[in-house]
């Protein structure tokens, strides 16, 4: 098993190692890189816990092998705040009790960010399709949509957001 | 942790026909790999090479050409979904892709290992059924077109050979007037697999009346299964709720016949009505106007 050279854009900043191509992006992003802000649920592609942006676009990183992701932009959940500041989504989700148990919550707050980079003023049932491949055991879903929604205001009270 | 197996990136089609053709032992193609990944690590699937086709962009395209539609392999659900193209001239495989998973797995996964994979839920088979779909199979020197319905052969079980690719997926744009939908039964709406899927072509003449019905079932047999009778019995007719209910009788005798005794036949015996009903009056609205 040869070598893989692993080179992408991880959260802005330029990442490159020599991995064992046998490794899923969920693996090399925790254990490699220590972004374990990662949540491995179900291993299987059914809980989203473990969302990932590739390019942009929510993606399982218990599905994708490290070296597919190789060549592309990746943003996971640390790579939001900025400059000590919590992305409006993150403040969101805390000011709307959004978060019981936390481990869906870096999936789910990816997942809403992908939707509000393409359509800034979502409605109720938008939200609730784009976070359908998210499961949370804990709040019901009924505060996660209301934070996604009130992140939807804030952003759009900054000039459309990062 | 996955096993280990070696891994391969060509940057073209004939670089990877190539790696198929040569390496010894098993090897496997690799697409989205929303069902290769997970196969692997729950040691389902053994393999020492892994071919990826991430760097062929030239499988990534939908086309035009004459009166046919080509899909390429690397297609995802999502771009299925988004596409004009599909929305013009196959409605209903832009509403199966619209079905399947999630968010995440609409992004990843694809059109050739949706066919490739040859689940009898696979959400894409009924409507390529319908939509009488071929598969372009490529390997060094030379290449195949079969049609679909010859293709899969059962449960996980394809034509494909190990030094083959399924580049493309090839059919017949539907002409402006026809009428089509995919409607599928989970257990809940989002990350489910189908229970139940029907997708349902119709072209009806000037005056409305049906000239043509085609009705793919999904996930009640190994592979998608033609309703050959209601098929038959809509030929001619014009549509409204009689004709809609003598067609769902129909359809379920069909369903019933194949399923037989397996354990969740009493169930979709019952539900398979609901989904033609809803797929067939989705299709074309007068099957409800008396």
């Amino acid at each position: 098993m040869k070598p893989f050279r692993f080179k992408a854009i991880i959260n802005d900043r330029p990442v490159e190692l020599l991995i064992p191509p046998n490794r899923r992006l969920l693996d090399l992003l925790r254990e490699d890189l220590d972004l374990t802000g990662v949540k491995e649920g179900c291993g299987e592609g059914e809980c989203g816990a473990c969302t990932v942006l590739l390019d942009g676009r929510p993606v399982n990183s218990c599905l994708v092998l490290a070296p597919e992701a190789s060549g592309r932009k990746i943003t996971t959940i640390e790579g939001l705040a900025s400059a000590g500041r919590l992305h409006p989504l993150q403040e969101a989700f805390l000011e709307a009790g959004a978060v019981q148990c936390g481990y869906c919550t870096p999936g789910m707050i990816l997942a809403a960010k992908a939707l509000l980079e393409e359509n800034p003023d979502p409605d109720e049932q938008t939200v609730k399709t784009a976070i359908s491949g998210n499961l949370c055991r804990c709040t019901g879903y009924v505060k996660i949509v209301r934070a996604v929604r009130l992140a939807a205001v804030k952003m759009a009270g900054k000039g459309g957001g990062r | 942790m996955l096993p280990s197996f070696h891994y391969y990136q060509p940057e073209s089609l004939a670089e990877a026909l190539n790696l198929l053709a040569d390496l010894p032992g098993p090897k496997k193609v690799l697409a989205g790999g929303t069902d290769v990944i997970p196969a692997l690590s729950r040691g389902e699937l053994a393999v020492e090479h892994l071919v990826s086709l991430k760097k062929l962009d030239e499988l990534r395209e939908i086309r035009r050409v004459g009166a046919n539609l080509h899909v390429g392999a690397l297609v995802t659900f999502r771009e299925l979904v988004s596409s004009p193209l599909v929305a013009g001239f196959c409605r209903l495989l832009g509403e199966a892709a619209a079905a399947v998973g999630g968010p995440q797995v609409r992004n990843q996964g694809t059109v050739g290992g949706n066919v490739v994979n040859a689940s009898p839920a696979g959400d894409l088979l009924p409507p390529l059924f319908a939509l009488g779909a071929q598969v372009k199979l490529c390997r060094r020197g030379g290449e195949r077109v079969l049609p679909l319905a010859e293709f899969l052969l059962g449960m996980g079980k394809t034509m494909l050979m190990p030094e083959e690719i399924l580049t493309e997926v090839i059919f017949p744009a539907l002409p402006g007037g026809a009428a089509s939908s995919f409607v599928k039964l989970g257990r809940r709406n989002s990350l489910a697999i189908s229970r139940i899927s029907m997708a349902v072509i119709i072209f009806r003449n000037r005056q409305g009346r049906i000239e043509e019905a085609r009705l793919a079932l999904g996930a009640v047999a190994p592979r998608p299964v033609r309703a050959e009778r209601a098929e038959a019995l809509l030929k001619g007719r014009c549509p409204g709720p009689a004709l809609l209910e003598e067609a769902v009788a129909a359809i379920a005798e069909t369903v019933a016949a194949i399923l037989g005794r397996r354990a969740s036949a009493p169930y979709k015996r019952v539900a398979v009505k609901g989904v033609a009903r809803q797929a067939l009056l989705r299709a074309v609205p007068e099957f409800g106007k008396p």
